[in-house]
């Protein structure tokens, strides 16, 4: 017996097997929306119902047995014909699912009860299921006889009967054994139509030996029984005598039929006879046994069975195309791991201390200035970083699972508003970091919801303003210089800029004489506070903003811009890092405090000549030509002044906006192993988290996407008075 | 048709099991309480089948077989052996002596009957 702990192991593989396939389950659902004939998509919503109503079985979790038997009964009745779907009816299943889901959610893993199942629901929605059929719950077709665990035999009632042939050895009667006795039994299996004894082997009659059997049999039968209950009436002669039994002509088609709806987990060839019901273990055995003693080159071992008469050559066919169907899916399983995510994190975390202590190693080695020991810190630092990459690489998954949750909302949200629309995902192979996926959903969703709440207009406004009425909402992503872009567009009217100034006003974001570019105004919207909503829809505004997108979107240190075309439609693209665990940093040193600056914003280092700042922290310096807004971070950090004479500067972007940071000392590349920052320190301006240099010193992350804030709520808050505003839209143009 | 069979087992309580399946059958049954006791009731009567437990005193399965087959009027009689999981590797050398049939215990009466009748039905 399985004991508590394995049992509730079990569990929560079937609670995770159950969360994939109701995944795939409202897939399918969502590709009949489109296509309601989609044959695939019902076979593959069925399937998934009949294997989560099996495994739910195994672990007695009666109400979702329950439920998923009604669902299933249903669906086993649109897959032969009986009935067709509807769009209500998708919709009524998709939140069977829903409910489905939420019993599987409550299902307590120590005790295997289903908690707090709300049983009134789940009623509703079947009898709602029963109505939309058009007849009670009760009338819904059963499904037939479950299919697990034990294979369906092919029947063999119909025309035709068993062919039995009998060769029996001479030592029968000297063992005891009495034919008669056997043909007597077999006749209690149905009914013998045909039996004719063979003599010819019969000798002289002087030279006959008495207790020598010199008999055959030729027996046709009719009966409902299976090929080894037929073999198990001679279980005790199976010593000594040639045995075959041969399926009836007409089910031999049966046979075949059944071999190729075989469940795909067997992949020998034997196997698949046996499973079959067309080999019996004995006869499996025997073939073996003759296969082992054949003569090298060994002849495969369905033309042995077919040679010595035990299988017709059609049902070797037959289970070699099984067997090929069976090793392919395996090859394309083989291949995936389940890995709990919480190891590949340790791992990830072990990398990272690698990382540092591989760099402290290389540090030391320089500074003893020993080339066999640099040399040898070398190649340990190119496997750690070959061994870095691979790990990161282990936490990349590809961000189509998460585009594909959108055609639910998209389709739901669509509904609700009375819009049609078509969601187009582009990208979906493009991988990130799993931790980033999963952060970002919940902002992805957020805009997608905006685009048809706010950016997609009705039908009639649409056919009105010349465009199709069919909205379009497309979510992109794709890789650009080492960090992935996601874009989430429309073809609606687009932002309305004069309408977000007038509420940026009316809310006191801005001042009423503020002079904004197009791109300032647009990231209002951004702002905490700002919705442009005349009603709020139970959609879109719930009350949190789209501050939450941007904020979210910084947690993860990305980006996100908008770029509107009145009229026309919206895109809103959002660039994030590749993963959060380790970056390439750039580090640089204000005195004696190391800093690191995400490389990825880097995007050119010179040194800065002696043109002081306006105010000594920030102003502005000629980059070729156009001002570049500086900050002085030493001064800005309030740290001691520096006492390097040849300061550099280290022009960053994010996005459109560009800024200088002026620091000390440039030291180059560096992995960056991110450790998050304390508790207490979390709330810092312009830091993001910190690292541990090889030398064992810490150096903190600069979080540019702050530092651009900062600078830029200098700027409003007139940190620079003396100045006109005219003058400091000129000094910081694009902040 | 009614046969009559030979019991062979130490334990009174199999005997007993066998022997209400069997007359429940309609078949004669004779009891032997080992192989030694067996032989003395293979005294000349007609004896249709041999059921043996393996693991008896005295004289125990396998040589009782080996003792069937050196007998003429008795050595083409079929021998049910009745055995356990645990003496699989009696049984090539019970068959090497001659006996074929082999039920393994706990069996069904139902199962014992269905060889009964394979054998001598």
């Amino acid at each position: 017996m399985l004991n508590g702990e394995q049992w509730s192991q079990l569990l929560q593989s079937f609670l995770e097997e159950g969360g994939d396939l109701l995944k795939q389950a409202e897939e399918c659902l969502l590709v009949l929306d489109g296509d309601l004939a989609d044959e695939e998509a019902i076979n593959g919503l069925f399937r998934a119902m009949h294997t989560l109503k099996g495994s739910a079985g195994l672990f007695s979790l009666t109400p979702v047995v329950a439920f998923t038997h009604q669902l299933e009964s249903l669906l086993m009745a649109v897959r032969d014909g009986e009935r067709s779907l509807t769009p209500n009816l998708i919709s009524l299943m998709l939140r069977c699912l829903d409910e489905l889901g939420s019993m599987i959610g409550r299902i307590n893993v120590e005790t295997g009860a289903v908690e707090g199942n709300d049983e009134v629901l789940q009623t509703q929605l079947l009898n709602a299921l029963a109505a939309e059929m058009g007849q009670g719950s009760d009338s819904l077709p059963t499904p037939t006889a479950p299919r697990e665990g034990q294979v369906q035999r092919a029947p063999a009632t119909g025309e035709g009967a068993w062919h039995i042939s009998l060769r029996f050895s001479p030592d029968l009667y000297r063992n005891g054994f009495d034919p008669a006795a056997f043909v007597r039994y077999l006749s209690r299996l149905g009914e013998i139509t045909h039996l004719e004894v063979l003599d010819e082997n019969l000798p002289d009659f002087h030279q006959m030996d008495p207790e020598a059997c010199y008999l055959g049999m030729e027996i046709s039968l009719r009966s409902a029984s299976s090929k080894a209950e037929i073999e198990e009436v001679f279980e005790f002669i199976l010593d000594f005598c040639k045995l075959r039994i041969l399926p009836p002509e007409s089910s031999l088609s049966d046979y075949l039929q059944l071999i190729r709806e075989l469940p795909e987990t067997d992949e020998r060839i034997g196997s698949i006879l046996v499973a079959s019901g067309l080999l019996t273990e004995h006869e499996l055995n025997t073939g073996l046994t003759m296969q082992a003693q054949g003569e090298e080159p060994r002849a495969p071992l369905g033309s042995v069975l077919v040679e010595a008469g035990m299988v017709a050559p059609a049902v070797v066919n037959a289970a070699l195309e099984k067997q090929q169907v069976v090793r392919e899916r395996r090859a394309q399983e083989s291949s995936l791991i389940k890995v709990a995510a919480h190891k590949l994190d340790e791992l990830i975390n072990l990398v990272g201390e690698l990382v540092i202590s591989a760099a402290g190693a290389q540090l030391q080695a320089r500074a003893h200035g020993h080339s066999d020991f640099i040399e040898s810190t070398q190649v340990v630092n190119r496997h750690v970083e070959q061994i870095r990459e691979a790990a990161l690489k282990l936490r990349m998954i590809e961000i189509g699972d998460t585009f594909n949750r959108f055609h639910r909302v998209v389709r739901d949200v669509s509904q609700e508003l009375g819009k049609k629309i078509r969601l187009e995902v582009r990208g979906a192979d493009t991988e990130l970091d799993k931790s980033v996926t999963d952060k970002i959903a919940d902002p992805l969703t957020h805009l997608v919801r905006n685009a048809i709440d706010h950016g997609i207009e009705s039908a009639e406004e649409r056919l009105a303003a010349g465009k199709p009425a069919e909205g379009h909402l497309a979510l992109n992503a794709y890789h650009e210089s080492g960090m992935i872009v996601i874009e989430v567009s429309d073809d609606g009217r687009g932002l309305n800029t004069a309408r977000i100034r007038q509420k940026a006003i009316d809310k006191g974001l801005i001042d009423p004489n503020a002079n904004l570019s197009e791109h300032d105004l647009h990231m209002l919207i951004f702002a905490a506070g700002f919705s442009t909503a005349d009603s709020v829809s139970n959609l879109s505004g719930r009350g949190v903003g789209m501050d939450v997108v941007r904020s979210a979107i910084d947690q993860l240190r990305g980006t996100v811009e908008i770029e509107s075309r009145p009229g026309l439609g919206c895109t809103f693209r959002i660039r994030l890092p590749l993963t959060l665990a380790i970056i390439e940093g750039f580090l640089v040193s204000l005195g004696g405090e190391y800093f690191v600056i995400p490389l990825d914003m880097v995007t050119e280092c010179m040194e800065l000549g002696d043109q002081p700042l306006i105010d000594g922290i920030y102003g502005y310096l000629n980059l070729r030509g156009k001002p570049l807004p500086c900050i002085d971070l030493s001064a800005h950090f309030d740290l001691p002044a520096s006492a390097v004479r040849r300061r550099n500067i280290v022009v960053v972007s994010q996005g459109r906006q560009q800024a200088g940071l002026i620091v000390d000392q440039l030291h180059g590349e560096l992995q960056t192993v991110i450790k998050p920052l304390g508790l207490l320190f979390q709330h810092l301006q312009g830091i993001s988290g910190s690292t541990i240099l090889g030398s064992g010193q810490v150096a903190l992350i600069l979080d540019i996407p702050s530092l651009f804030r900062q600078l830029q709520a200098l700027v409003d808050t007139g940190a620079s008075e003396t100045r006109s505003v005219q003058n400091r839209q000129e000094l910081l143009p694009r902040l | 048709m009614s046969k009559t069979i030979l019991i062979v087992d130490d334990s009174m309580s199999m005997r007993q099991l066998v022997k209400m399946t069997l007359t429940g059958a309609g078949h004669q049954v004779i009891e032997a309480s080992d192989g030694r006791d067996a032989l003395t009731k293979l005294n000349g009567q007609k004896i249709n089948l041999i059921i043996s437990d393996v693991n008896m005193p005295n004289l125990d399965g396998i040589g009782l077989v080996k003792e069937i087959k050196n007998r003429n009027e008795y050595r083409f009689t079929p021998i049910i052996m009745l055995t356990t999981e645990s003496e699989q590797g009696k049984k090539a050398e019970g068959q090497a002596a001659g006996a074929k049939a082999w039920i393994v215990k706990p069996f069904q009466p139902q199962q014992l009957l269905a060889a009964v009748e394979k054998l001598v039905g």
